[in-house]
């Protein structure tokens, strides 16, 4: 009885050994449920545990398994086999990061972006818990929940060829937590934010390419959070300088 | 975590035809060269309203008869009207409307601007040349 | 420096509304104007089937002319700012400064042109 075998060629780069990336081979029993993730451990576990890659939840939620499969980037526990054309599968690091080893990239550039636009309610002053907390209607809450969804899995960052020309641009994800907490109403910080989002290497330099939204696992559609925060900046910059003084 | 590099990173940066490598990517490159053609219309326009200007009436209308300045034009057509619906299927992506309990999607908005922009051409020509 | 990249950046905040104006501008407007001039005019289709030529756009009213005007003005701008762009995205991205100069002097004296006819055809009577 032959079994049915799936390919999965991987890039390896142990950069203590290898000056280039190269392909390696590996054959995997495949069964009709597996994913990605389930052929990388079964490598790691049975063939070579030498194979390094990220990975956590194996569902979806903690954004730590991103990888470009057959090109396109993916999170790898979200990956069905069956939904590749033939049974070779070729998974390489996420496309635009150093890579450290293997599948594992370097995050610094986004864990920088992410603390740089203050992910936090920002308040003028804050009020004391005995004084009530703070209300927030169900429309309030629907102009910026979606955008709440991020898992930081920086898929929007691998398929962005604007962030993958200019590593300065501060890419799809940071943008639309940016949006995220200038749209919550309990958010006092545009004066903070702004700055940093309408900044030439901010929103500025996305040209609508739309792949963040497409690759998105949690349709965070961070392309329409870019859009509506270059409207906020170009109303804004007409503002300055129509009403120099006034109007907040 | 960051200053422990002993061993070199593999940097990756694009290359220039990085919009080669899928059908998504290309379509973009696409639909940006259209503004090429947008601009370069605008250029042989002016460049016809030179004519007049410098010479006669009758040299621009004889320009706009050239051939190859028909040819040229009906390109930028092309391209200009590939423009006008990707443009329309953006307003769609980035103004989704809510109506009762659903959004509208950027096909919509892009039949609604298609109608627009036939009636706003209609109202044109009726109200510059016509009447 | 940062006083000034906060200027640049509302700068091209400003730049870039004029941008998304002129791709509305190029997506309803411009269609029509290059069926008038491409199709129309040349092969005597409607509405150049009677007796006005393509010359009665820009003369025959104020509004025609202006319509002229917002059109390629509009679209002149739109298409040189995303053509720019849109080179930076094929490897010439370390040549942005030079590329953007290039491009604001071509629209800039694209519209200058443009303006100075129709005003001096609407001074002088050409345009009724």
């Amino acid at each position: 009885m032959s079994q049915d075998i799936a390919t999965i060629r991987v890039t390896r780069y142990r950069p203590e050994k290898d000056s280039k990336p190269y392909f390696q081979e590996y054959k995997v029993p495949y069964r009709h449920d597996m994913v990605v993730l389930d052929a990388l451990n079964y490598i790691k576990a049975e063939m070579d545990g030498s194979l390094t890659y990220r990975w956590s939840c194996r569902m979806g939620v903690c954004g730590s398994c991103g990888a470009n499969i057959d090109g396109e980037p993916k999170l790898t526990c979200a990956s069905f086999l069956h939904d590749f054309k033939g049974r070779t599968i070729t998974v390489e690091p996420m496309a635009n990061f150093p890579v450290v080893k293997d599948l594992v990239v370097d995050m610094e550039d986004f864990m920088e972006k992410l603390v740089k636009i203050k992910p936090w309610i920002i308040r003028e002053k804050e009020t004391l818990p005995e004084q009530g907390e703070y209300k927030q209607s169900a429309q309030e809450l629907e102009r910026y929940s979606q955008f709440s969804s991020c898992i930081n899995c920086m898929l929007c960052y691998a398929a962005c060829p604007i962030y993958g020309l200019n590593e300065k641009f501060l890419g799809p994800a940071a943008t639309a937590l940016a949006y995220r907490y200038i749209e919550d109403s309990r958010d006092q910080g545009k004066d903070v934010r702004f700055p940093i989002v309408h900044e030439m290497e901010g929103v500025w330099e996305c040209t609508l390419v739309g792949e963040c939204s497409v690759v998105c696992p949690k349709g965070v559609d961070p392309m329409l959070a870019i859009q509506k925060t270059k409207i906020l900046g170009a109303t804004n910059a007409i503002k300055s300088i129509l009403m120099p003084r006034g109007g907040r | 975590m960051g200053d422990n590099k002993r061993y070199p990173e593999l940097k990756r940066r694009l290359s220039p035809g990085w919009w080669t490598a899928s059908r998504h990517y290309a379509m973009y490159m696409i639909r940006e060269w259209t503004s090429l053609f947008v601009a370069l219309y605008s250029l042989v326009f002016i460049y016809g309203l030179s004519l007049w200007a410098m010479g006669s009436r009758a040299d621009f209308l004889n320009f706009l008869k050239n051939p190859a300045i028909i040819g040229f034009s009906l390109v930028a057509l092309v391209f200009t009207m590939y423009h006008a619906v990707t443009w329309f299927y953006l307003l769609g992506a980035i103004s989704p409307i809510k109506i009762g309990r659903s959004k509208t999607k950027p096909w919509q908005a892009l039949v609604l601007n298609l109608v627009l922009l036939v009636i706003v051409s209609y109202l044109a020509i009726w109200l510059l040349i016509l009447r | 420096m940062k006083v000034e990249s906060h200027k640049v950046a509302r700068l091209h905040a400003i730049l870039w509304g004029i941008f998304s104006l002129g791709g509305m501008i190029a997506a309803f407007l411009l269609p029509v104007l290059i069926y008038l001039t491409a199709i129309a005019y040349p092969f005597n289709l409607w509405p150049f089937n009677g007796t006005r030529d393509i010359g009665f756009l820009i003369t025959g009213h104020r509004l025609g002319a202006l319509f002229i005007f917002v059109t390629i003005a509009g679209s002149l701008y739109h298409g040189i700012f995303r053509f720019q762009s849109a080179l930076t995205e094929v490897g010439l991205l370390r040549y942005r400064r030079a590329l953007e100069a290039v491009g604001y002097f071509i629209i800039f004296v694209g519209i200058i042109v443009l303006g100075y006819y129709l005003a001096t055809w609407y001074l002088n009577g050409t345009i009724s």
